[in-house]
């Protein structure tokens, strides 16, 4: 009898485990063309990348087993703590802007007929299908010395031209511009989904306990959208931080380095470098900055499920 | 046909092996028209896969016409000719070392030091004919052979520092346009008479402004102003710490502070559009800038004066240029090292004829490294009619020196000193130290005292 019971139970654990598991299989189908990829695009390569950065290589002769020599070489060289320096500011200088900027265009899109949230949508979106290296081109010629349309707009005012790619106190901010209007488009488009999604009633109930506009967005816009914000912050932390195209378009790294952000300095070395070890091993010590980075962002900004 | 649980996943297991098939299949070919092992082809045919760099239109006509010739003149060998535009020249270069798929035969403006060092390069003397080699001029020969041992053929020499002027510009100015300024207080008190004759947007001159140019196109003028170059003869120590380096900084920070030149680039210093534009009475560039002019704007040609760069005033004759040059190489992993060899000799080591278009289509900008092809174009119809072709030739070019064979991040630390002088982002001792001590770091981290030059 009590044998029996036993079999009972395990057989409806066994029918429940089939009915549990009984898509594994087909997930891990479904899951091998990307592990595939990952595998060869980017777990293989990043562990050979680490074997690497104890070498020095140049393509041509066999691997030189170095030590830390190339790591060394990376955290002893002041252009390159400058430039992972250079990176962060470049963040501040974008980052929030670009959030700000989306937040107030996401509110007024929400708040505006159908018909113009399109139009508005759409305007905001074509920056971002627009190659980064045209973009450069086109801001290139708008910062021209002699001849360019800022320039040329600052003179209506009696302003004298000022080089704004050329000198070192203006530079990083002529990259800035582009990159917040090259961003734009995506983090607004976010910030817009994110403000359609959160429901009505609390704005009816809040309007109806009489809440103005900031206290609504104070206390129900922007609370109920910090899982989006936080997004948006990690990935535009990183995209800023990595930016490459438009300083190496507009101003190949200068004036004096001052646009050379961390990324396009690896660059550097990789295009002039004979060996590959420095490089590789900058690219590997950026990376550990960017996962720290990403890591205490997710710490002190705790992503939390909402309460519907 | 009955969907079971079986077929469904007979189905999804075959369309997921697909996908995978397919991805990698798309990740194992190559570029189009490029053969992956170089070597031999269909009927024996041997494939050389050449590079070029893109230059002005009448150098890429030639490069195109070379290789269309060559392929005609015989059925062993085909060379596959790609044109690589310059900007792109570097990643695709190091790209396809990295995944061994390098060409052949290319163009190298590379210190050849670095390149032999690192075994990028096979040598000649087993695959071109010795009196080839032998007729390699001496001037040129510190750019092709280490050692005894030739790496690399050369195509041309050009001076890498001229001075071009508008002679209208300075007519009106009433400054001698018949010849270029020798001294740099020349030069500076002719930008004295223009800057007043001037249009809004226009500038005296337009020299090298970046510390990534500086660092390459001012060597000749490190030498010209302190006597020698940014290291010390054995590679132990920077030599940049005294009155000839700092007087050459001086200058350049009197152009900019007296708004002699724009405070931003009009256009590249390889490039002539703001000379061509009429933007500046003076340009510096190299000779090369020439054929861009003659090609780009051909109005302005007649009005061109083309001379040596100024000097100090304590130059004792020394040159303010080094010479740039082009050199063919043939790949150390070539799989046809022979039949790159052979369409190399054909192509620049035989016959001069193949070479006077090029040299005469250039604008005589370009110094020819062979005696015999030095003579086939001077002897052209072409060179009577362009005065500036014995400037360069005849006056610039023979006593030009070679630039420097120290790795680049040594001329980079003084081209950022340069900049941040004349720019007064720092006093020229402070850039001085700051450059001093980047230059000791690459001399420890590259072990540079045991690669001095020997000689």
């Amino acid at each position: 009898m009590a044998t029996q019971a036993v079999q009972e139970r395990r057989a409806i654990r066994q029918r429940k485990n089939r009915y549990r598991y009984r898509d594994n299989k087909t997930a891990y189908w479904f899951l091998l063309p990307l592990v595939v990829l990952l595998g060869i695009f980017v777990i293989w390569p990043a562990i050979y990348a680490g074997f690497l950065s104890f070498q020095d290589w140049s393509f041509y002769k066999d691997p030189e087993f170095v030590g830390l020599r190339n790591y060394q070489s990376v955290l002893k060289d002041p252009l390159f703590l400058a430039t992972i320096g250079r990176g962060f500011l470049f963040v501040l200088m974008t980052v929030p802007v670009m959030l700000v900027l989306a937040f107030l265009f996401g509110s007024l899109v929400v708040s505006v007929s159908r018909r113009a949230a399109s139009f508005l949508k759409v305007s905001i979106y074509v920056p971002t299908i627009i190659s980064a290296v045209i973009a450069s081109i086109i801001f290139v010629l708008i910062y021209n010395y002699s001849g360019g349309l800022l320039n040329a707009f600052l003179g209506v005012f009696g302003i004298d031209p000022i080089a704004w790619i050329g000198d070192p106190k203006w530079a990083l901010l002529a990259i800035a511009v582009p990159a917040i209007w090259l961003g734009m488009g995506l983090t607004s488009l976010i910030m817009v989904a994110a403000m359609v999604d959160i429901p009505a009633e609390y704005y009816e109930a809040a309007a109806m306990e009489g809440a103005n506009w900031w206290q609504k967005t104070a206390y129900i816009t922007i609370p109920q959208m910090k899982n989006v914000v936080l997004y948006l912050l990690i990935t535009g932390f990183v995209a800023a931080i990595q930016q490459f195209e438009l300083p190496l378009v507009m101003t190949q790294g200068g004036p004096l380095d001052s646009t050379t952000l961390p990324n396009l300095f690896i660059f550097n070395h990789f295009r002039n470098d004979v060996n590959v070890g420095y490089s590789i091993a900058a690219a590997l010590l950026l990376f550990v900055v960017l996962g720290t980075i990403s890591a205490l962002v997710f710490k002190f900004v705790n992503s939390e499920r909402l309460v519907d | 046909m009955r969907i079971t649980p079986r077929t469904r996943r007979a189905t999804l297991a075959a369309l997921g092996a697909l996908t995978v098939g397919a991805m990698l299949a798309a990740c194992g070919s190559g570029t189009p028209g490029e053969s992956a092992d170089g070597g031999g082809g269909e009927d024996g045919v041997t494939t050389v896969q050449f590079w070029h760099r893109s230059f002005t239109p009448v150098e890429n006509e030639w490069y195109a016409d070379i290789v269309k010739k060559f392929n005609a003149s015989q059925d062993e060998i085909k060379v596959v000719d790609t044109e690589v535009p310059a900007d792109a020249w570097d990643q695709k270069m190091k790209a396809a070392q990295a995944a061994g798929k390098a060409p052949d035969l290319y163009t190298s403006s590379a210190n050849l030091y670095d390149l032999v060092n690192a075994g990028q390069v096979h040598e000649l003397d087993s695959i071109v004919p010795k009196e080839a080699l032998d007729e390699i001029l001496d001037t040129a020969t510190s750019i092709s052979a280490i050692d005894g041992t030739y790496y690399a053929y050369p195509l041309l020499l050009e001076p890498q520092t001229v001075l071009f002027w508008n002679t209208d510009m300075l007519d009106a100015a009433g400054v001698d346009s018949s010849a270029a300024p020798e001294t740099w207080d020349d030069l500076l008190a002719a930008c004295a008479k223009i800057q007043p004759t001037l249009a809004d947007g226009q500038y005296c001159i337009s020299p090298a402004q970046d510390a990534v140019t500086m660092a390459w196109s001012t060597v000749g003028q490190q030498y010209n102003f302190a006597g020698h170059l940014a290291l010390t003869d054995d590679w132990t120590a920077p030599d940049i710490d005294n009155d000839g380096y700092r007087d050459l900084m001086a200058q350049y920070k009197e152009l900019w502070d007296k708004g002699y030149m724009p405070k931003q680039p009009l256009s590249a210093y390889v490039g002539g559009e703001d000379f061509g534009q009429q933007k500046v009475a003076f340009k510096v560039s190299g000779s090369w800038m020439m054929s861009e002019i003659g090609s780009d704007y051909a109005d302005l040609l007649a009005k061109t004066g083309v001379g040596a760069f100024p000097s100090s005033s304590d130059a004792d004759g020394r040159t303010a240029t080094t010479m740039g040059n082009f050199t063919w190489v043939v790949d150390a992993k070539s799989k046809a090292p022979e039949a790159a060899g052979k369409f190399l000799s054909w192509a620049i080591a035989g016959d001069p004829e193949n070479l006077v278009p090029f040299f005469v289509d250039t604008q005589f900008t370009k110094v020819p490294v062979r005696q015999a092809v030095q003579d086939a174009v001077a002897e052209s119809e072409e060179a009577a009619n362009a005065p500036w072709s014995s400037i360069i030739v005849d006056d610039i070019a023979p006593d030009a020196i070679p630039g420097s064979t120290y790795p680049w991040d040594v001329n980079l630390a003084v081209g950022t000193a340069m900049e941040s002088v004349m720019k007064g982002s720092a006093s020229a001792d402070d850039a001085i130290k700051t450059a001093s001590a980047a230059i000791q770091t690459v001399i420890e981290r590259d072990g540079l005292p045991e690669k001095a030059p020997k000689n």
